[in-house]
């Protein structure tokens, strides 16, 4: 079960036709002759017209919101209904509720100072376990920071979420970075940097990698509404499509990047209308929609790699959270727009009446999923909270692969340091 | 007044290369102007360009590394780049115009040996270029990129320092880009003026987790080049555009690497160190030349090779030796990298200085077009430091 019939297949923009010459560029035209009256520019394969006329931009009707459920988890269309197996489902409702409790503990613990700084994802939980869900295992992920549940699909441990957010000993990452810059080899997610749209031309770069090994793999690449205002968003798009990348940009356009509304991050139809400027074969979907989600990213998996063409999913989503622990959206948007999508819109809802619905759940396995998970959270979190921080030596390795010699001098002159001054420094809570 | 002229060192002007062996018979026949005057012989002759402001010193023919073949700087490059492909199957080289052979001809050829998937053009962004070169690396390819001009590597500065610099700290050493190489023109050409001279490098020495090399010489290049596609570290590699055509030696064919982060003492001396690198190590030999000549004074000229890490032992054990520092680069004065490295000398080296440390460097100015005769630390800029160093 769970493959997709013919008429499932979600439509998608294609890219304007270019006629490939037999061994010519696609733009060209046909053999370049001064006698015919057609255009011969390189540059562009179009007719003449004689009639003065701008194209307008048209941001009213936008491209359409693929859509298989209801806001109230009906299937729609059944032919477009994934028929995933229960315990897949399953899967995909325990990711998302999951991550949701350990957000509220993990945002919780900030407030009260355990944790310096933490990103919830509330809200946006169906857009990353739908398109982790249609990945294989070893597809490499590139994320912006608020993909959490792309590692929670991932079986990424509780401990070793809360070991980064913590910085504590347990850490893959070394204590080096800011909670929720999250990495995992093992788990093919690369790891998380602050500086914004870095990670798209790099996921490119990866995916053409990836071609060239033959590899059979595709390289996802997510990224927020506005990341996609950054250069690097540009430059890896057109890198993409010019160099023929099996990659797929998803982006989650959650309305808001922290307090900037998307009517002052762009004029034009959001991301998914950049994409056919690019050539990129493109699409929106409704980002709550967990099934939505997931047959987008799987159809598109399958023709990345299969033809080695870069695909564009604009996935509409609702930021439910404050951007940050350091923000309170209070301050820019209403409580009742919030609400509306918390009760009225909310991928973990909508998955669970369609669960309710095929009998696959019920009151009691909820409340008790309820009770498990936020043990399971409960006793991560205060084991992450007993252990030691890394060793201060930490803070010197991996700067190269190997340390430099003026380096490690500095590394000697802290240690001196230290030793005269030690009981200035938190050295208790380190690993000796 | 007059100059006495010949046509400068032209790196994209091939067919004036026809011109210059007009110029060069006329020169020969006594003419001191090969080209017609105008009617008024008292006026002032056309000035023409200058000659360059150095003599490039081929370095004698290595020994120890097999067959070689005369080659000058951008030969050496894509020798080691046809080595480097040779021998690593997952290697690709892309930028802007290589594909037809690069416009300072670094990869003439290769494209064709090795096909379009390992060597090809990218769309004209920096950012886009170190980016992409990034995410290859990090999938465990290698990764060759060019950048036109130093001048133009600004963009990716973001993608260099923040992404490429950091990948192994951040992750706790789960990824790496140490695969990655970024090949870029560097330095004074003679007529490139604010956008096509510009020597960056400290802005990259100040970026822990990159290395930054610059080489002297085609036989270096090649070694220098091919340790920083083997190094295990993001790697900038600065080439002095103005050695392109004009530095010519006997280079390995077979791949053979120069270590990274030490630097080469290339004349002995027990008065003055002098240290430099790229184009101006041949500006600071030909110094070291004059003071012996006009001053009896015996010069330790040291090119540094890498900028960071740089070889800070080499330095000092020299200036312990000779009381006396002069550091200089084509790049202005201020926060250039002679002040990290007269930084560190004076700390280590504080007793045994008989003079303050020198540094003869570029204005504190954009790199300007007409008046680069009088901007360039040149060798009569750096005699002159010298001697009031030795009168101090």
């Amino acid at each position: 079960g769970g493959g997709l019939t013919p008429q499932a297949t979600p439509v998608l923009l294609g890219r304007p036709g270019h006629p490939e010459q037999a061994g010519g560029h696609p733009h060209r035209q046909q053999q370049f002759s001064s006698l015919e009256d057609k255009p011969q520019f390189p540059g562009a394969s179009a007719e003449f017209v004689d009639k003065l006329e701008f194209i307008q931009p048209n941001v009213i009707s936008g491209i359409p919101i693929y859509r298989v459920m209801d806001r109230q988890g009906q299937i729609i269309n059944p032919s477009e209904d994934p028929h995933l197996p229960q315990e897949k489902v399953l899967k995909f409702y325990k990711s998302m509720t999951l991550l949701n409790t350990m957000d509220r503990i993990l945002y919780e613990s900030q407030r009260q100072g355990r944790i310096s700084f933490y990103m919830t994802n509330y809200g946006e939980e169906g857009t990353h376990v739908g398109s982790a869900a249609a990945l294989d295992t070893t597809d490499l992920v590139f994320g912006q920071y608020r993909e959490a549940g792309v590692l929670m699909y991932r079986d990424y441990p509780l401990e070793l979420f809360m070991a980064q957010c913590y910085s504590n000993v347990s850490d893959l990452g070394k204590g080096r970075q800011m909670p929720v810059h999250y990495g995992c080899k093992e788990r093919h997610f690369v790891t998380i940097s602050s500086p914004l749209a870095t990670q798209i031309p790099q996921a490119v770069g990866a995916a053409y990698a990836a071609k060239r090994a033959n590899a059979n793999k595709v390289v996802i690449c997510y990224f927020g509404e506005g990341a996609a205002s950054e250069g690097d968003a540009h430059a890896g798009f057109n890198f993409a499509a010019t160099l023929e990348c099996p990659i797929i940009f998803f982006c989650r356009n959650n309305g808001y990047a922290i307090s900037t509304p998307t009517s002052e991050q762009y004029r034009g139809d959001g991301i998914a209308a950049r994409g056919p400027g690019y050539g990129l074969i493109s699409i929106r979907v409704d980002g709550n929609d967990v099934f939505a989600v997931y047959n987008a990213t799987k159809e598109a998996r399958r023709r990345a790699v299969a033809e080695n063409q870069p695909f564009l999913i604009e996935a509409m989503t609702y930021r439910i959270g404050h951007h940050s622990t350091s923000d309170d959206s209070s301050a820019y948007r209403s409580v009742d727009e919030v609400n509306y999508w918390d009760k009225q819109d909310h991928p973990i809802s909508r998955l669970r009446h369609y669960l309710l619905g095929r009998g696959w759940w019920d009151d009691e396995q909820e409340k008790a999923w309820r009770k498990q998970s936020r043990k399971r959270v409960m006793e991560a979190f205060e084991q992450a909270e007993r252990k030691l921080k890394p060793n201060p030596n930490l803070l010197f390795s991996d700067v190269y692969q190997e340390m430099p010699a003026q380096l490690r001098k500095q590394q000697e002159s802290l240690a001196r340091h230290l030793q005269t001054y030690g009981e200035h420094y938190p050295l208790d809570h380190f690993e000796k | 007044m007059a100059a006495v002229a010949a046509t400068g060192s032209r790196l994209l002007g091939l067919r004036a290369a026809g011109a210059e062996r007009r110029w060069r018979r006329l020169r020969g026949a006594g003419l001191a102007r090969g080209f017609p005057q105008s009617a008024s012989a008292g006026h002032a002759a056309v000035q023409r360009r200058q000659v360059a402001h150095f003599t490039f010193q081929p370095d004698p023919e290595p020994q120890e590394y097999g067959q070689t073949q005369k080659m000058n700087l951008f030969q050496s490059v894509t020798s080691a780049l046809d080595n480097s492909l040779a021998k690593d199957p997952t290697a690709v080289i892309f930028g802007e115009d290589v594909a037809f052979g690069g416009v300072f001809r670094c990869t003439v050829g290769l494209r064709d040996k090795y096909g379009k998937d390992r060597v090809f053009n990218t769309p004209l962004c920096e950012q886009g270029i170190v980016g992409f070169g990034i995410g290859i690396a990090v999938a465990g390819a290698t990764a060759i990129a060019e950048i036109q001009f130093a001048d133009y590597i600004f963009p990716a500065f973001d993608q260099i320092v923040n992404e490429a610099a950091k990948y192994r700290y951040r992750s706790g050493d789960l990824f790496n880009c140490g695969s990655l190489t970024i090949r870029s023109p560097w330095g004074c050409v003679g007529h490139g003026a604010l956008y096509h001279s510009q020597s960056p490098e400290a802005f990259f020495a100040h970026c822990p987790g990159i290395k930054v090399v610059i080489p002297r010489s085609p036989f270096q290049a090649k070694g220098l080049l091919l340790s920083c596609i083997e190094d295990k570290n993001p790697c900038i590699f600065f080439e002095p555009k103005i050695l392109y055509r004009a530095a010519v030696e006997q280079v390995p064919i077979q791949p053979y690497t120069i270590p990274l982060s030490q630097a080469e003492v290339i004349q002995e001396g027990s008065d003055v160190t002098l240290v430099a690198w790229g184009t101006q190590v041949h500006v600071i030999r030909e110094v070291a030349s004059m003071a012996k000549e006009k001053l009896g004074v015996s010069c330790e000229v040291i090119d540094l090779r890498t900028i960071i890490p740089w070889d800070v032992d080499t330095v000092c054990k020299s200036v312990i030796k000779t009381g006396r520092l002069l550091i200089s680069h084509e790049a202005p004065l201020t926060g250039g990298f002679a002040s990290e490295i007269s930084s560190t000398v004076q700390e280590e080296c504080f007793l045994n200085l008989e003079a303050p440390i020198s540094r003869v460097c570029g204005y504190d100015t954009p790199f300007p077009h007409i008046f680069e005769p009088f901007y360039i630390p040149d060798k009569w800029k750096c005699y002159d430091a010298l001697r009031k160093m030795i009168n101090y």
